[in-house]
């Protein structure tokens, strides 16, 4: 019988490639160089459009604001302030110049500084959305590793066939509309809870609750798709044949990457519930970004919605660059794919 | 007919060389087999040479010239590894193979010509011609991958490269492709620059074989000397390797 | 043609699931509202009454009136087509838009195609909503402002879509090919690309004209949408929510109309998704018994198989009349129809056969590993004395876990990706012989040092993708050595591999067996390895053994003729160069139409009558081997008949071949 004891040639390119790197070519610092560039780039983009934006809009926007019947002198007053007068390259500049000093600009109609502005709102659409965001995977991510088990190739179609049905209808009902429903009943029919403001800590309950039950529905169906396909996947055949308990492989081998795929597409979910924050706001009269920038864009108070903006773009890309991150962490073969 | 050349040909991606400084000549009318292990640059040399990649430094040349990449004639051809995936699954077989006609060609000018010259070729591979009209999903393998051949022999090229065209087969049909290529080759005098990674079918179709580890060339020559008296250590590692070589 | 019908039957099983058809009931109905809505209804919708303003539902006016006394049903209805245009009108910018800037990349190619996709991906991060509040501020409020919003809102998403599904089939071989044969990019995006992603392009344009509708709703409910006079659902909704305390159903109205309108897109296009996506196997719910082992009792299996002789003492694996059965669409396949065999202690037995005819799910069956939707039975099935056809216990897991040890095909999916090496090889002693975690980690050191991967400690804290392939193979191999296995059951354990890399694998299997006398079944389509490897061989077609051989009598002593012919037609290192390889014409039984009489009579030189009538049996020999041929080692005709100078008997041959499937 012949022993080869000799490294194999995969081994000898892998131990070398192992042992070659230096610091600057970790999987981890390129993947983090990589990550940071792009959140720079996108940042980038992002406070250019919202620059952009204010010169997009066809005509001039203080005139637009401060209606057809205001003096001339206050709109050329009001463009001088805003810096419109300027070159384009250099009104750039100073935007650019106000952001690194925190200054956002005035607003048209009630000429506070836009920063406090935003800085008094900002708080209360975190709280709706940070508390709306744990409320549905605290849902979700249970229901649809469940229900991922129970419909299981060859088990649970009729499960299967209610739960997707179910969870399609309940996602196409709009955020605003399940405020609407739910303002009505708890609200009007029933007063057990308030409906608008932000006073006390009930006043939460049915605005979290609006924000969270169409995204719930959506990311316990992609827990549960990711479950089934994860539960056909090769390795958890491997841990099949190590006869493990099934509660084991269901948490310990299928959930972990079930929820890194699913965590993909859950951030773009998470992203756009801090965009639902603006319906659900309005409805329940909150006192948050939602609700200024409406009234803004409908008072063309352009600083304001510009400023607004900027923030809920900032507020998303955080929210992916952490869920990439997270992502690395779980799944160490994400640093090394396209990060 | 030309003869196929690599000279220092060298291919990159990022950081890693997948080709490196291979020189490579395929005569006028003979199979060449490249064999080696997977990852060994043998597929990227042939991609290189069909303009699926660019090389990085060096000069792959037919007859003297550089290969053409644009234009209606590609006198260089090649033949995929899966047949599931190397034919369009919406497109009838008989509709794959006209689109690799020549168009400048008199003798495939119009409709019914073309018709005509599809119908040669897949009697060529030894498929019915009333079945142009079929979609590969009606197709065995083996079936598909003599498609996939009349398809390369459309373009009326000079010289065929075929890689790993057996690998995706069950045995039982691999043996009726090599047949086939041998068919080819002795009929139509064809180059072939025939990669496998089967150092036993490689004898069985090529007359002189290249050994790629690496990136790199390391042994090339007539298949029965470097398969009987291997030079290089590495061909000697492979042959060892080769199942049913072992006394059993 | 036959995809065409494939199309028709894939609609109709859309339209027979209760959800597709709700939702293309609804569909129809939008449509016909779209078209009719304001001619019927335009009338009344604008009839003011203001001795009847804010009223409730009431006979004459189902929903009640608005501030004006128009009826708000009539309203609703008439409502539907602006609706319905304005999501259209969005839902074509959303796609002219996504389908440039996502074809864009693939067309321009190289630096300037990169720009675009970097930027789609930049603006598919931030969400719908923002992109059209964006939009909406630039536009200005409004219907049109409104339309170019939610359009280019939606664009990046479609640009996205159409990007990876361009790149899909741009990567695809025959993308290459018709690059190699001279075709242009243009011409090969509008005929091969775009044709083979029109599908999921159309199905999710669907989805998104229902989002469109429900973002609209939103846009009007916030006062960005449509402007009075002029109304649409959203608008409704708008003024009927202002007025929710006086009458609800003012809202409830315009609100049910857009939630309908919207789910009939949503549900219609995930059902057409489903429906044209890859086909489920399901049947009948009766059929879906789960338990490998309850039904084993059940029902005698059909198989034809003879016994091997009465199973001696150091049999450790007894396998009699084993069947696989799987529920599908139109009823049950049976990929092993009735397979009997025995595997003695220290013994080497290969499994070959082409791919479909049931090596792998023969040994998951032996294993209790087929997937849960497939149903086992045996007549017997016992492994060192314990019956596996026995419901699950953990006496019976331990016993397993333990003595059974599994090696599957492809190393790189076979382990799992977030857990560390060690680790996952820890787990078996922890599950099973009650060590500690420590304890247990250092034995799967040992065991992969044991299976000779390098610097084992170091590697025991790595994860799977920083192994190479041959030594995560050898690392699952070390998995099974965690216990004390007297059975290896390889699938294909070297396919995946290159041939040096296989030779130590299949070494350190032989080195095993040698050293503890533990049985092998290795599965391959490779014959040569098989024969190389193993005592004995199982050639199995159609879910059948067709002949049990010793390994050293496979070149000469075969007396199947399927056997014969697998065996001639791989070239190996002494072929004679001067003949043309054998070939077996024909292509091999799909499980689904297994033909009565000897499965293999459709390729068969052999074959006669009874052939085609009668499957025969797998009669064993006097020197133990078995045979399961009418004809068993009659001579077959002269394979050099069928060269190219006889291109008449190839044709026939092919004719063969050439029979359409049914
Ligand atoms: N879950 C399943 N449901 C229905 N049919 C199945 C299922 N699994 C396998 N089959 C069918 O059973 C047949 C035998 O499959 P099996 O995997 O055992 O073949 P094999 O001999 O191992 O082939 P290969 O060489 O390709 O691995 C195939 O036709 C396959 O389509
Ligand atoms: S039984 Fe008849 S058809 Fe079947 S293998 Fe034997 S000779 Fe051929
Ligand atoms: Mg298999």
């Amino acid at each position: 019988m012949t022993t080869t004891s000799t490294p194999t040639l995969a081994d000898a390119a892998s131990t070398s490639a192992a042992a070659a790197p230096r610091w600057w070519e970790q999987p981890w610092v390129l993947f983090a160089a990589r990550r940071a560039l792009r959140l720079l780039v996108s940042v980038w983009v992002l406070v250019t459009a919202s620059f952009a934006m204010i010169h997009l809009i066809p005509g001039d926007p203080v005139r637009g604001a401060l209606g057809p019947t205001a003096p001339a002198a206050l709109v050329e007053a009001r463009r001088t302030a805003l810096g419109l007068d300027d070159p384009l390259p250099v009104q750039y500049l100073h935007y650019l110049q106000g952001l690194f000093t925190g200054d956002l600009g005035t607003s048209l109609i009630s000429q506070l500084p836009v920063v406090d502005v935003v800085g008094q709102r900002l708080p209360a659409t975190l709280a709706l959305a940070v508390l709306a965001f744990l409320a549905s995977v605290a849902v979700a991510v249970p229901l649809g590793t469940l229900l991922g088990v129970l419909t299981r190739r060859g088990h649970g179609r009729r499960t299967e066939l209610a739960f997707t049905t179910t969870s399609i209808v309940v996602a196409t009902v709009p955020d605003f509309l399940i405020g609407v429903a739910l303002v009505y009943v708890f609200g009007v029919e029933l007063g057990w809870l308030p409906v608008a403001g932000n006073a006390s800590a009930e006043a939460y309950v049915l605005p979290v609750l609006s924000l969270s039950i169409g995204p719930a529905a959506i990311l316990a169906r992609i827990v549960r798709v990711e479950m089934v396909t994860v539960l056909e996947a090769d390795y958890i055949r491997t841990a099949r044949a190590k006869r493990l308990r099934a509660r084991r492989i269901h948490l310990r081998h299928a959930l972990p990457n079930a929820l890194t795929s699913a965590l993909t597409l859950g951030g773009l979910l998470l992203g756009s519930m801090v965009a639902g924050t603006v319906l659900v706001e309005n409805v329940f009269a909150w006192p948050g970004l939602g609700s200024t920038i409406v009234s803004s864009i409908l008072n063309k108070d352009y600083p304001v919605v510009q400023a607004i903006v900027l923030v809920y773009g900032l507020g998303v890309l955080l929210v992916n660059t952490a869920v990439d991150v997270s992502l690395a962490l779980l799944d160490p073969r994400s640093m090394i794919r396209e990060g | 007919m030309s003869e196929l050349r690599f000279e220092d040909v060298t291919v990159r991606f990022g950081r890693t060389t997948a080709v490196d400084r291979v020189s490579l000549t395929v005569p006028v009318g003979t199979v060449v087999g490249l064999v080696g292990e997977s990852g060994s640059g043998k597929s990227t040399l042939a991609r290189a040479a069909v303009g699926l990649t660019e090389p990085e430094s060096g000069a792959i040349t037919l007859g003297g010239r550089p290969v053409p990449h644009r234009g209606a004639r590609r006198p260089l051809q090649m033949v995929f590894q899966d047949p599931y995936s190397s034919l369009d699954p919406r497109m009838s077989i008989g509709d794959s193979i006209a689109e690799a006609l020549p168009r400048d060609l008199d003798d495939v000018r119009g409709r019914r010509a073309r018709r005509d010259e599809v119908a040669r070729l897949l009697e060529l591979v030894h498929l019915d011609p009333h079945r142009a009209r079929d979609l590969p999903a009606r197709l065995s393998g083996g079936q598909r991958q003599r498609v996939a051949l009349a398809r390369a022999l459309a373009g009326r090229p000079e010289v065929v490269i075929a890689d790993e065209i057996t690998s995706a087969l069950d045995v039982s049909i691999q043996g009726a492709v090599l047949n086939l290529v041998r068919e080819l080759q002795a009929e139509l005098g064809l180059s072939m620059l025939f990669i496998s990674h089967n150092l036993a079918v490689v004898r069985y179709v090529a007359s002189r074989v290249a050994v790629m580890q690496g990136g790199r060339i390391v042994e090339e020559g007539p298949t029965a000397q470097v398969l009987g008296a291997p030079e290089h250590d590495y061909t000697r590692e492979l042959l060892a390797a080769a199942p049913g070589r072992k006394p059993s | 043609m036959a995809s065409d019908h494939g199309r028709a039957r894939r609609w109709r099983g859309v339209l027979t699931t209760p959800v597709g058809l709700t939702a293309a009931v609804l569909l129809v109905a939008v449509a016909v509202l779209t078209v009719l809505g304001p001619v019927l209804w335009g009338t009344s919708a604008d009839a003011v009454d203001t001795r009847d303003v804010l009223a409730t539902p009431s006979p004459e006016h189902w929903a009640g009136t608005d501030n004006l006394g128009r009826d708000i049903l009539a309203r609703t209805l008439v409502a539907t087509r602006l609706s319905m245009v304005l999501a259209v009108c969005a839902i074509t910018v959303a796609v002219a838009a996504g389908l440039l800037l996502g074809a864009a990349p693939y067309l321009l190619g190289g630096r300037a195609g990169r720009l675009v996709s970097a930027a789609v991906n930049v603006a598919v991060a931030f969400p719908g909503l923002l992109l059209a509040l964006f939009f909406a501020v630039v536009f200005g409020v409004g219907a049109t402002g409104a339309v170019m919003a939610v359009g280019l809102a939606g664009a990046p998403v479609f640009a996205r879509l159409t990007q990876t599904l361009v790149a899909q089939v741009a990567g695809r071989d025959y993308v290459s090919a018709a690059r190699v044969a001279g075709v242009g990019r243009l011409r090969i995006l509008l005929r091969h690309v775009l044709p083979n992603i029109a599908e999921p392009l159309v199905v999710n344009a669907t989805i998104g004209a229902g989002g469109a509708l429900l973002a609209f709703s939103g846009l009007s409910f916030l006062g960005l949408g449509v402007q009075s006079p002029a109304y649409d659902w959203g608008r409704l909704l708008y003024d009927g929510i202002s007025a929710i305390y006086v009458n609800p159903a003012a809202a409830l109205a315009p609100g049910l109309a857009v939630l309908l309108a919207g789910l009939a897109f949503n549900l219609f296009g995930e059902s057409v998704a489903k429906g044209f996506g890859v086909p489920v196997l399901v049947g009948a719910p009766e059929l879906r018994s789960r338990g490998r082992a309850a039904a084993a009792a059940a029902d005698a299996p059909t198989g034809t198989d003879g016994d091997p002789d009465e199973a001696a003492d150091d049999v450790v694996l007894e396998v009699r009349d084993l069947e696989v059965v799987f529920p599908t669409a139109t009823g049950t396949v049976r990929p092993v129809r009735g397979v009997s065999f025995d595997v003695r202690r220290g013994e080497a037995v290969g499994v070959v056969g082409e791919s479909g005819s049931g090596k792998s799910l023969t040994a998951l069956a032996v294993s209790r590993l087929v997937s849960e939707d497939g149903t086992v039975r045996a007549g017997r099935l016992r492994f060192l004395d314990q019956d596996l056809t026995a419901p699950d216990s953990p006496a019976l897991r331990r016993m397993l876990g333990t003595s059974l040890a599994m090696v599957f095909q492809d190393p790189m999916t076979s382990f799992n990706p977030t857990r560390r090496i060690g680790r996952q090889l820890a787990e078996v002693a922890t599950e099973h012989q009650g060590l500690g975690r420590a304890e247990a980690l250092g034995r799967a050191v040992d065991r992969l040092d044991s299976v000779r991967i390098p610097d084992a400690g170091r590697r025991a804290r790595q994860y799977p993708h920083e192994f190479s392939g041959g030594m995560r193979q050898r690392a699952m191999i070390g998995m099974g050595l965690m216990g004390t296995p007297s059975l290896v059951v390889a699938d294909e354990p070297t396919t995946a591999l290159d041939v040096t890399v296989q030779q130590q694998v299949l070494d350190l299997l032989a080195e095993i067996r040698a050293a503890d006398d533990v049985a092998l079944v290795l599965i391959s389509h490779d014959v040569t390895v098989v024969a190389e490897v193993c005592d004995r061989v199982l050639v199995m077609y159609a879910g059948r053994i067709v002949e049990d051989v010793s390994a050293a009598g496979l070149a000469t002593r075969a007396q199947h003729p399927y056997t014969r012919a697998l065996v001639a037609a791989v070239p190996h290192m002494d072929t004679d160069l001067d003949q043309p390889l054998a070939t077996i014409p024909g292509r091999p039984v799909d499980p689904a139409e297994v033909p009565a009489g000897c499965a293999y009579a459709a390729r068969c030189p052999l074959a006669d009558a009874r052939c085609r009538a009668e499957d025969p049996p797998l009669v064993a020999a006097v020197d133990g081997s078995r045979v399961a041929c009418w004809h068993a080692g009659e001579p077959l005709p002269d394979p050099v008949v069928r060269t190219a100078e006889d291109r008449t008997g190839l044709d026939a041959l092919d004719a063969d071949e050439l029979v359409e499937a049914p």
